[in-house]
């Protein structure tokens, strides 16, 4: 199998994966898009360098979210630019207002963290234990735990009032 | 509302994005082909652009130099050569700085870490930039008269309407430099705030 049709199975695998990283780090569908393009761009580049002492879907994590930090947000030159929250509940097929409102609500308050509490509350969202998310992150698994407890602390008070 | 809830949405939103599969293997190979327009190629572009100006400026400003003929236009001269071409260099060095991450082997606390103090390095360098760019003025003004149209102003003056018009020019940079310096002084301190939290 080619280095290329290796690589497409993999993206087309798992591009929810890379779809959600991108949604959590820019607020439009058009940076959304942008940065979706910059993250496979780069994924690319450098997946000669993957070795399997990881597993694919930690080394996708780590470039997607390594990408994420440099990307420059797009300024709103026009008004009619789709909030990511609404472009995600338009995919939805499933028509329920509380998930919407929810997804709204997370999608708002995830705006207001920092670059480094977003990325440990979307790996925290996603599943990932405490050691995975030390894999990806570079901290310690023990201060993941101090620092996701702060994170949601901090959620919880802001969503209290909201 | 409880994070457990917003957890719930997460998963649904997961499973929705799951059953779809947008991607087919041409849209993917054409991601991979570097089509797309990387903005921070965008702003090195325009940092280079502007930096080859300047140093085609000092060059003129070298070939001329011969024409400033007072010790004090000299140090004029002197002071506009240093500010062509030591800022653009430092501007064009941190923005090569910021590019250097391993995007691929760092992680994503060392990558943010480099990242965030890059970056306020370069803020830091706009903003001295844009201070000293207002000092500027009043020694590249006097040398490119000089060079320019052979006019020493230390000497003739300036007319009231080129009073007029450095004044205004003065002014209208100020107000812009300090509209700009709040709005870098808000980022660099976030920044900061950050880097604390990663250590």
């Amino acid at each position: 199998m080619s280095k290329e049709t290796v690589f497409t199975d993999l993206i087309r695998e798992h591009q929810a994966l890379l779809y959600k990283v991108t949604s959590v780090y820019t607020d439009s569908k058009l940076d959304q898009e942008d940065l979706f393009q910059e993250v496979v761009y780069q994924l690319w580049k450098y997946f000669d360098s993957f070795r399997q002492d990881s597993k694919i879907t930690t080394w996708m994590y780590r470039v997607a979210m390594n990408t994420a930090i440099t990307h420059l947000k797009k300024k709103k030159r026009r008004p009619d630019v789709q909030p990511i929250a609404e472009v995600l509940i338009k995919q939805s097929d499933a028509k329920d207002e509380v998930y919407e409102e929810r997804l709204r609500l997370l999608y708002k308050h995830l705006q207001h963290l920092n670059t480094l509490d977003k990325g440990l509350i979307f790996l925290v969202l996603e599943g990932k234990n405490y050691n995975e998310i030390a894999q990806i992150t570079g901290l310690q698994a023990s201060n993941v735990g101090t620092r996701i407890s702060r994170i949601k602390k901090k959620l919880k008070t802001n969503m209290t009032n909201s | 509302m409880e994070i457990e809830e917003l957890q719930a949405a997460w998963l649904q939103m997961s499973k929705d994005l799951n059953q779809q599969k947008k991607l087919t293997n041409d849209i993917i190979l054409n991601m991979t082909q570097e089509k797309y327009q990387n903005k921070f190629r965008n702003v090195t572009t325009y940092e280079t652009v502007g930096a080859f100006i300047c140093f085609c400026i000092a060059l003129l400003l070298i070939v001329k130099f011969g024409k400033l003929d007072t010790w004090y236009l000299k140090a004029c001269g002197i002071f506009s050569l240093s500010y062509l071409i030591v800022l653009p260099i430092l501007v064009l060095k941190a923005l090569k700085e910021i590019k250097t991450l391993d995007i691929s082997k760092n992680s994503y606390k060392a990558n943010l870490s480099h990242y965030v103090k890059a970056k306020n390095r370069l803020l830091r360098l706009q903003q001295i930039g844009m201070g000293v760019g207002i000092l500027g003025m009043f020694f590249i003004v006097p040398v490119f008269s000089k060079i320019s149209s052979n006019k020493n102003i230390f000497e003739i003056g300036l007319k009231t309407e080129q009073v007029v018009l450095l004044a205004l020019t003065i002014l209208i940079t100020i107000v812009f430099c300090v509209w700009a310096y709040k709005g870098y002084q808000r980022l660099t301190l976030s920044a900061e705030e950050l880097l604390k939290d990663l250590v």
